[in-house]
């Protein structure tokens, strides 16, 4: 009945809307910080967690071999590993998502055929995409109601509202299972699963303010090259 | 002879079972809400003292445990035990589920309030409701306790 992480959650500051901050609450050096009040096994789990969903962040496979497989393997070792229901639904539902979108890729990119015996996806509807995937929505729309808007977007090559939509996308199906959970330790993987996406989306801003500010100095240097030099 | 001891066992339990339980209820909600108390002093550098005062909020249910205890407290024979026991346990029950619910309203509260702190008045009102609960619990425990006999 009585809390775990009420020292940890009452430490954390509130991180506001998805898309409202310019920059999360709360730095990445001190979350750390703060989560060493973690317990081993949860900290355990936790980590699993954070190293499936963090594999986009990451430009390069460490060991060299086939992304999407090793992810698959990770995600096994996960699901038999982890037996927290919150934690397995978050993972889940984030994997979905990402097959989903996969396959909306893939298909955009040209592939016309399925990508059948390729480890592409995970999840129950990995067979549903393969068996429609000459359907707009892989007749997914009851069960994902955004996929209709996210292959707009996509066929739009509307990249960051897509993008954007991803993310609202997460932080509902957060808010929704956020009912209830104040200082236990699905609080504290609710926290931790808002404040990666406030963290990543203040991130993209900052990177497309980076790739601006080059282009725009190319640009001034290419006028500066182009003027003759004087004889 | 076995039933009237076992009845005796019961009407002394019933005595001592709302201070042993409310006592019980408040040790568990002043943790919860002194952890939040702890938790909220790291991110902000004033006001510890409110978050504290907050967090012992709940032991006010140990007092109304100790005033049931004295009301009930008499000798007890194998025609008071029965009421003695009814009252004092779930007297006490009432007083140990709302401390720990208090804990959680004031750590709720405490959470809250250290980055928005105008609503500490209005983040006290869930605690103050529960507190309103466990005031009807006491108060109707000694109303009730009038008909028990004295012996």
């Amino acid at each position: 009945m009585t809390p775990r992480y009420t020292t940890l959650m009452a430490s954390l500051p509130p991180l506001g809307g998805l898309f409202e901050a310019r920059s999360p609450a709360i730095s990445r050096l001190k979350l750390e910080r703060r989560l060493t009040q973690l317990e081993d096994d949860d900290r355990r789990s936790l980590d699993l967690a954070i190293s499936i969903l963090s594999q986009s962040m990451r430009p390069q496979d460490p060991d060299g071999g086939p992304s999407d497989a090793r992810l698959l393997e990770e995600t096994r070792a996960f699901f038999s590993e982890v037996t927290n229901p919150l934690l397995r639904h978050l993972v889940s539902h984030r994997l979905d998502l990402r097959t989903v979108l996969a396959a909306l890729r893939r298909r955009h990119r040209g592939e016309v055929d399925p990508p059948l015996g390729q480890p592409w996806g995970f999840g129950p509807w990995v067979a549903t995409i393969e068996r429609h995937w000459k359907e707009p929505t892989f007749r997914l729309e009851a069960v994902f109601p955004w996929i209709v808007e996210t292959a707009r977007l996509l066929e739009a090559d509307d990249l960051i509202n897509l993008e954007r939509l991803h993310f609202s996308v997460i932080w509902k199906e957060i808010d929704r299972v956020a009912l209830g959970h104040h200082f236990d330790f699905e609080a504290v993987m609710i926290y931790l699963a808002r404040w990666s996406l406030v963290e990543r989306w203040c991130s993209f801003d900052a990177q497309a303010a980076t790739a601006r500010f080059r282009q725009l100095v190319s640009a001034g240097l290419g006028t500066v090259t182009e003027i003759p030099a004087a004889s | 002879m076995n039933d009237q001891f076992s009845l005796l066992v019961l009407g002394w339990i019933g005595i001592y079972a709302p201070v042993a339980l409310g006592a019980m209820g408040a040790a568990i909600g002043c943790t919860i809400a002194g952890q939040a108390a702890i938790g909220a002093m790291m991110e902000v550098n004033s006001g510890y003292g409110r978050f504290v005062g907050l967090s012992a909020l709940p032991s006010s249910m140990s007092i109304y445990g100790i005033v049931v205890m004295f009301i009930l407290n008499r000798p007890v024979s194998p025609g008071n035990a029965g009421g003695l026991f009814g009252i004092g346990v779930l007297a006490g029950v009432a007083f140990l589920v709302a401390a720990i619910y208090q804990g959680l309203c004031c750590a709720s509260a405490i959470a809250g309030s250290k980055s928005k702190p105008e609503i500490f008045g209005l983040a006290l009102a869930p605690a103050a409701i529960v507190e309103g609960f466990a005031v009807f619990a006491f108060v109707f425990a000694l109303v009730a306790a009038g008909g028990i006999p004295a012996t």
